[in-house]
C-alpha cells in the first residue's frame, strides 16, 4: 500500500527527534571534562575524584569506547541522583559503547514520565491460548540473553498451563481422608487449575489445548512493590509513571529483590548476556532495554522505549488473540480503565497486598 | 444449449480460480522447511491466525525491521512498523472521536481470493440469462450449489448453527460486499460493521478496545492499527467447529528453557498432592 | 603509641612461631584458601553461571553458609553472658576466646557476603554517603549493620581486653562493662535480624512466619556452642591453656537446652504445616518427601533430623555429657545438623516451589564447595591465628617488656 511513507511512529526516529544531543557536548570526553571540573568544585570528596579518573580513562582511551565506557560506569550515581547532564553524559558513554560493541547505530533513551501518565495492563484470561508469543516478542525487543548453556537464556514472562481437571464417577472413592473408612465418597475431584502449580515446560503440536487453561505471568508493577522495599542499594525503584525499573548499573547483584517477589517476575544475569549482533534492538531506554551486563537482575519494565514513546508494548502487539490490554489508567477513555469499569477484574495474590497494576479479567 | 455452455465455462473459470488461488494459500501455510532452503528469500510471516494476513520481513532502517518472524512457527513476533500495508478504517459510529488518519485497518480484500472475481465474472448482472431471474425474493435459505463447491466451509456451515445463511451476511446482488440490516451494503474492509448486527457486546467492547487487537500507539488518541473481526476469526465458522472457541489452533513458540541440573519437565505432569 | 607498635610486633611473632602441627595446619589451611580465591576469580569473571544457581533457586550455599555462621557468631554470647552476667568463674577466663570466634565467624559472613553478591565490585554502593543506604526499610540494610557493629564490639571488646592484659593494667570497667552488655543484646540482635531477612517475604511461605527468630536463636546457641566446645577440648590438649571443666559443662548443657529447644520448635512446624496441607506448605513438603517426585533435598533433611535427634539423646546422657572422650561426638554430629538444617533445608526449599509454582532442583557445583570450604579454611585460619595470640597474652607469654 503505502510502502513508501514514513512510518509516522518509527521509534527510532521518535527517539532522535526528541533527546536531540546538544553539539557541544556531542564528544563525550569533552562533555566528560566538563561535567568533572564541575563536580569537582562542587562536591569535592569520593564522586568527583571518581569522575576525574573516568575522565581520563575516556580521554586517554578514546578509540575503545568499550573499555572507557566500563571504566566511567564503575563510578557513576544512582540513576535517579544524576543531574539531567551527568544523565546526558551516561547516554552518551553508553550509545557510543554500544554502537561499537553492536555495529549500528545504538539509542540510549533517557525520556522521563509523562505527567498525567499511569501505565496499566490488562490481560484477558479466557483469552489466551498459550501459544507465547508475547514471551518471545519481549526477547526480541527487550534484548535479553539468550544462549544455548542452561542459565544462559531469560525470558520475562512465563505462560503457565493448568489443567482443566475433571469429576468421575471412577473417582468416587478414592480420596481425603483415606484409609480408615471414616469417610468415602462424595470426593471425585482431580485437582485443576486452581493452584499456582502448573506446567511451564508444556509443547503440544497444537494450543489452545482442550483439557488445560492458560495463564501468563510477567511483572505485575505493583504499587506496593516488594522488590523495590527490599533492596538495600534503592537500585529498584517505581517510576512516577508505573513501571517499577533498574538501574542495571548500581545493581550489586545481591538477589534480594528477587526473593521478595511473589510473582516470580525478576531474572538475575548469571554471565555476561548472550546477544547476538544482528538481534539486538538498538533502539534502548536507560531504565528499559538497554543490554545489561553479568550479574545483574532484570526484570519487565513495559517496554519503556516503546511506552515512554505511547507505542504499546511488544507483548500487546504480537498477541495473535488480542487477550493483552495496555493503557493509561488516569485515561477514562483507555482501554484498560474501560475494561476496569466494565469486566470483572482481579489481581493476582490480591491477599498480598501489593496493588499490582497488572489485571487479570474475564468476559 | 448454448446457454448451458455459456454457464458451465463461467462455473469453470470461477472453480479454477479459485483453486489456484486456495493452493497458493495452502503453499505458504507450510512453507517452513522450504524457508530454511532458500535462506536469501525475505520471510513472510503471518499475523493472527495462519492464511488471514501475512507480512514480508523487510530491513526499514539498518539494523531495524519492519517485523521480526518465528524462526519455528513462522508467526510475526515483533513489530517495528505497525502500520505498515493499512488504509484509513472508514467511518465508524462511535470512533468519531479518533482523530482523522488515525485508526487505520489492513484491506481485507486484497486478502480474500474470490473478492475481485466476485463482481466481475459471476455476479455481474450479465451471466447467464436467468428464465425468470432467479435471484432470490425473499431470506429464506436455498441452496446454492456453484458456492457450495468452490467455498469449503459451507459443506458444513457452522455460523448460527442453522439460524442463518448466505445473505444474512452477504449482499444479494452486491456479491463483493457485505450487507447491513437496511440491506446497504457494507465493504469487506469493514466488517464490524456486518458482525455488530447481532454481536453487539463485542462490537462494543471493540471499539472500546477490550475485545480484538490494536496495534501502534496505546494512548487513546494515539495512531492505532485496528484488526478487524475476519483477520482473527473465519466468519464462516467462528467456533471452530466441536471445539467451540473462537480462535483456530496454532503451534505454540518454544517453551522456556530447562533450568540448570533439570534434565526434564516430566515432573510438571505428576500432581503433588494425593487425593 | 610505642606500647602499641610492640603489641602488633609481639603479637605477630607470637602467633607466627609454632611446631609443625601447626604449620601443617594453617598449610592445609592455605591450600585450600588459594583454591577459593581461583574460584572466587572464576566465579567473578564467567559470572554466577559457574555455580548450580538459578533464576528459580538463586540462594544456595552461599547465603546458607551465611545465615548458618550468623548463628555461630551469636553464639559467643553462650560464653560473655555467664561470665558477665551470672559471674561464671570458668567462663570469665575464656571470655576472649568467644569473641574471638565471634569475630572469625563474622568476618566469614562477610566473605560469604561476597561470594554471594552478583556484583561484588559494587558493594560500595551500599555504603553510607558514597553510596544509597536504604535504610530503614531493606533488612539486609540492617543485617549489614547489626553485623558490622557486632564485628567492631567483639574487636574492641575481645582485644582491649588482650591489650589491657598485655600491658599489666586495670580495666576500665566504666568503658568496657557498658560495651560487654551492648554486645550480649547485639548477638542477639544479628540472628534475629537475619532471621527477619527472610522471614519479612511473603512470597516465600516456607520462611514467612513469626516463629523464625526464635528457631534462629536456638539453632544458633546450639550450633555455636558445640563449636567452641570443641575448640576448648582442642585449646586444653595443644596448648598451656586450661579451660576448666564447668566452664565446657555449662556449654553442653546450653547446647542440650537449645537442641531440645530448636527440635520442638522444628516438631511444631512440621505439625502446622502438614496437619492442614495447604499449597503454602510445599516447600516443606519438598523438603521432607520431595515435590513432583523431584527429592534432591530429602536424604539432607532425614540425615539432619537423624543427627540432631540422635546427639540430643547423647547430650541428654551425663556419661557422654562429662567424658571429654566421647563429648565430641554429639558436638560435631548436632552443628553438622544444624549446618544442613539451617543450610540447605532451610534456604533451598524457600524457593522451592517457585512463587508461581514452578519446582525445579538445585545442585550444588565443585566451584561452590571449593568456594564455601575456602571461606571456612579462611575462617579457621584467622581463628587459630586470633585464639593463639589470645592464649598467648592470656597464658602471660606476650607480655610489654617480656621480649627485650
Amino acid at each position: 500500500m503505502n510502502s513508501n511513507e514514513t512510518p509516522p511512529a518509527d521509534p527510532a526516529k521518535e527517539l532522535s527527534a526528541e533527546c536531540p544531543a546538544p553539539p557541544a557536548s556531542a564528544d563525550p570526553a569533552a562533555s566528560a571534562l566538563k561535567t568533572s571540573r564541575r563536580d569537582f568544585l562542587k562536591a569535592g570528596g569520593m564522586l568527583s575524584l571518581s569522575s576525574l579518573m573516568g575522565t581520563g580513562a575516556l580521554m586517554a582511551q578514546s578509540e575503545d569506547a568499550h573499555a572507557a565506557a566500563e571504566w566511567a560506569e564503575h563510578f557513576q550515581k544512582n540513576y535517579r541522583l544524576m543531574t539531567p547532564e551527568e544523565k546526558n553524559e551516561a547516554r552518551l558513554r553508553l550509545e557510543r559503547r554500544h554502537s561499537q560493541e553492536y555495529g549500528k547505530q545504538v539509542t540510549v533513551d533517557i525520556t522521563d514520565a509523562q505527567p498525567g501518565m499511569l501505565m496499566g495492563y490488562a490481560l484477558n484470561i479466557r483469552k489466551c491460548i498459550g501459544c507465547r508469543r508475547c514471551v518471545h516478542a519481549c526477547v526480541a525487543e527487550n534484548n535479553q540473553s539468550r544462549g544455548s548453556k542452561p542459565g544462559e537464556k531469560i525470558e520475562w514472562i512465563q505462560v503457565l498451563r493448568m489443567e482443566r481437571g475433571e469429576f468421575a464417577k471412577d473417582k468416587m472413592n478414592h480420596g481425603y481422608p483415606e484409609g480408615l473408612g471414616i469417610q468415602v465418597g462424595g470426593n471425585a475431584y482431580t485437582p485443576a487449575g486452581q493452584v499456582l502449580e502448573g506446567q511451564y515446560h508444556y509443547q503440544p503440536e497444537a494450543v489452545p489445548e482442550k483439557d488445560a487453561t492458560y495463564m501468563p505471568i510477567a511483572c505485575m508493577q505493583c504499587e506496593k512493590p516488594p522488590c523495590v522495599k527490599v533492596c538495600p542499594v534503592r537500585t529498584t525503584y517505581r517510576e512516577a509513571d508505573g513501571p517499577v525499573v533498574i538501574d542495571y548499573n548500581w545493581c550489586i547483584g545481591c538477589r534480594m529483590c528477587m526473593g521478595a517477589c511473589p510473582y516470580w517476575a525478576r531474572r538475575i544475569n548469571l554471565t555476561s548476556p548472550v546477544l547476538p549482533k544482528e538481534e539486538m534492538n538498538p533502539v534502548t531506554h536507560y531504565l528499559g532495554n538497554r543490554p545489561r551486563m553479568r550479574g545483574v537482575v532484570e526484570k519487565c519494565h513495559w517496554c519503556l522505549q516503546r511506552t515512554r514513546h505511547n507505542r504499546y508494548p511488544a507483548c500487546v502487539e504480537v498477541c495473535p488473540v488480542g487477550a493483552r490490554k495496555f493503557g493509561n489508567l488516569l485515561d477514562p477513555e483507555s482501554e484498560v480503565s474501560k475494561i476496569l469499569e466494565r469486566k470483572n477484574v482481579f489481581r493476582l495474590k490480591a491477599e498480598l497486598n501489593t496493588f499490582p497494576k497488572f489485571f487479570y479479567f474475564y468476559d | 444449449m448454448k446457454k448451458l455452455a455459456i454457464y458451465t465455462v463461467i462455473l469453470a473459470f470461477c472453480g479454477s480460480a479459485f483453486y489456484a488461488v486456495s493452493a497458493a494459500e495452502q503453499a505458504a501455510a507450510p512453507a517452513e522447511p522450504a524457508k530454511q532452503e532458500a535462506a536469501k528469500e525475505p520471510p513472510v510471516c503471518f499475523e493472527s491466525r495462519k492464511g488471514a494476513s501475512e507480512v514480508t520481513q523487510r530491513e526499514i532502517k539498518p539494523g531495524w525491521p519492519n517485523v521480526k518472524c518465528s524462526p519455528t512457527t513462522g508467526a510475526a513476533l515483533w513489530y517495528g512498523d505497525p502500520y505498515e500495508g493499512t488504509v484509513p478504517m472508514g467511518k465508524m459510529p462511535g470512533l468519531e472521536k479518533i482523530p482523522e488518519g488515525h485508526a487505520l485497518i489492513k484491506p481485507r480484500s486484497e486478502k480474500l481470493a474470490l473478492m475481485p472475481m466476485c463482481g466481475t465474472a459471476c455476479h455481474n448482472g450479465v451471466g447467464p440469462q436467468f428464465n425468470p431471474p432467479k435471484l432470490p425474493k425473499d431470506k429464506r435459505p436455498t441452496p446454492i450449489p456453484t458456492m457450495g463447491a468452490m467455498v469449503p466451509d459451507l459443506a458444513n456451515f457452522q455460523h448460527g448453527r442453522g439460524r442463518i445463511w448466505c445473505l444474512d451476511c452477504h449482499h444479494t446482488t452486491k456479491r463483493n460486499m457485505l450487507v447491513d440490516h437496511f440491506g446497504d451494503p457494507v465493504s469487506f474492509d469493514q466488517p464490524q460493521l456486518l458482525c455488530g448486527k447481532c454481536h453487539g457486546d463485542k462490537l462494543r467492547d471493540w471499539r472500546d478496545g477490550i475485545h480484538g487487537k490494536r496495534i501502534g500507539e496505546f494512548v487513546s488518541s494515539g495512531k492505532k492499527r485496528w484488526f478487524t473481526c475476519t483477520e482473527c476469526h473465519n466468519p464462516h465458522n467462528v467456533q471452530d467447529g466441536e471445539r467451540n472457541r473462537g480462535f483456530v489452533q496454532l503451534q505454540p513458540e518454544p517453551s522456556p528453557q530447562l533450568p540448570k541440573g533439570m534434565k526434564d519437565a516430566k515432573h510438571e505432569k505428576l500432581h503433588p498432592i494425593p487425593h | 603509641m610505642q606500647q602499641l607498635t610492640s603489641f602488633a610486633a609481639d603479637y605477630t611473632r607470637y602467633v607466627l612461631k609454632g611446631g609443625t602441627k601447626f604449620y601443617a595446619w594453617m598449610g592445609s589451611l592455605a591450600v585450600l584458601i588459594i583454591g577459593m580465591m581461583y574460584v572466587f576469580y572464576l566465579q567473578n569473571t564467567e559470572g554466577l553461571i559457574v555455580t548450580g544457581m538459578t533464576s528459580q533457586i538463586h540462594d544456595g550455599l552461599y547465603f546458607a553458609n551465611l545465615v548458618f555462621l550468623v548463628g555461630v557468631a551469636a553464639g559467643a554470647v553462650t560464653i560473655v553472658f555467664p561470665a558477665y552476667v551470672y559471674h561464671h568463674e570458668g567462663m570469665h577466663k575464656v571470655t576472649v576466646l568467644g569473641e574471638m570466634l565471634a569475630i572469625s565467624a563474622v568476618i566469614m559472613v562477610t566473605m560469604f557476603v561476597f561470594a554471594h553478591m552478583g556484583r561484588p565490585d559494587r558493594l560500595w554502593h551500599m555504603i553510607p554517603l558514597i553510596g544509597i543506604y536504604n535504610f530503614p526499610h531493606s533488612m539486609l540494610g540492617w543485617d549489614v549493620l547489626v553485623l558490622t557493629g557486632y564485628l567492631i564490639l567483639n574487636a574492641i571488646c575481645g582485644f582491649y581486653y588482650l591489650w589491657v592484659k598485655y600491658t599489666g593494667g586495670e580495666i576500665n570497667r566504666k568503658f568496657f562493662m557498658p560495651l560487654v552488655y551492648i554486645s550480649i543484646v547485639w548477638a542477639l540482635s544479628i540472628h534475629t535480624v537475619t532471621a527477619f531477612l527472610i522471614a519479612t517475604m511473603p512470597a516465600r511461605p516456607m520462611w514467612f512466619h513469626g516463629m523464625m527468630p526464635i528457631r534462629f536463636i536456638a539453632t544458633a546457641f546450639a550450633a555455636g556452642p558445640c563449636l567452641i566446645i570443641l575448640a576448648f577440648l582442642i585449646v586444653r590438649r595443644n596448648t598451656k591453656m586450661w579451660v576448666e571443666d564447668s566452664a565446657i559443662d555449662l556449654l553442653s548443657t546450653i547446647v542440650t537446652w537449645c537442641l531440645g529447644i530448636a527440635l520442638f520448635l522444628t516438631m511444631s512446624e512440621v505439625v502446622v504445616e502438614l496437619y492442614a496441607r495447604t499449597e503454602h506448605a510445599n516447600g516443606l513438603y519438598y523438603l521432607m518427601f520431595g515435590l513432583h517426585g523431584l527429592t534432591a533435598l530429602v536424604p539432607w533433611f532425614w540425615s539432619s533430623i537423624v543427627l540432631m535427634v540422635a546427639s540430643f539423646v547423647l547430650f541428654l546422657i551425663p556419661a557422654v555429657r562429662k567424658n571429654y572422650k566421647l563429648l565430641p561426638i554429639p558436638c560435631v554430629m548436632a552443628f553438622a545438623g544444624i549446618w544442613i538444617e539451617k543450610g540447605m533445608g532451610l534456604i533451598v526449599p524457600g524457593f522451592v516451589p517457585t512463587p508461581i509454582g514452578e519446582v525445579t532442583e538445585y545442585y550444588p557445583t565443585f566451584v561452590e564447595w571449593l568456594l564455601t570450604l575456602g571461606i571456612w579454611a579462611f575462617g579457621f585460619f584467622i581463628l587459630t591465628i586470633l585464639l593463639k595470640g589470645a592464649i598467648g597474652i592470656l597464658q602471660g607469654e606476650i607480655k610489654y617488656g617480656a621480649a627485650k
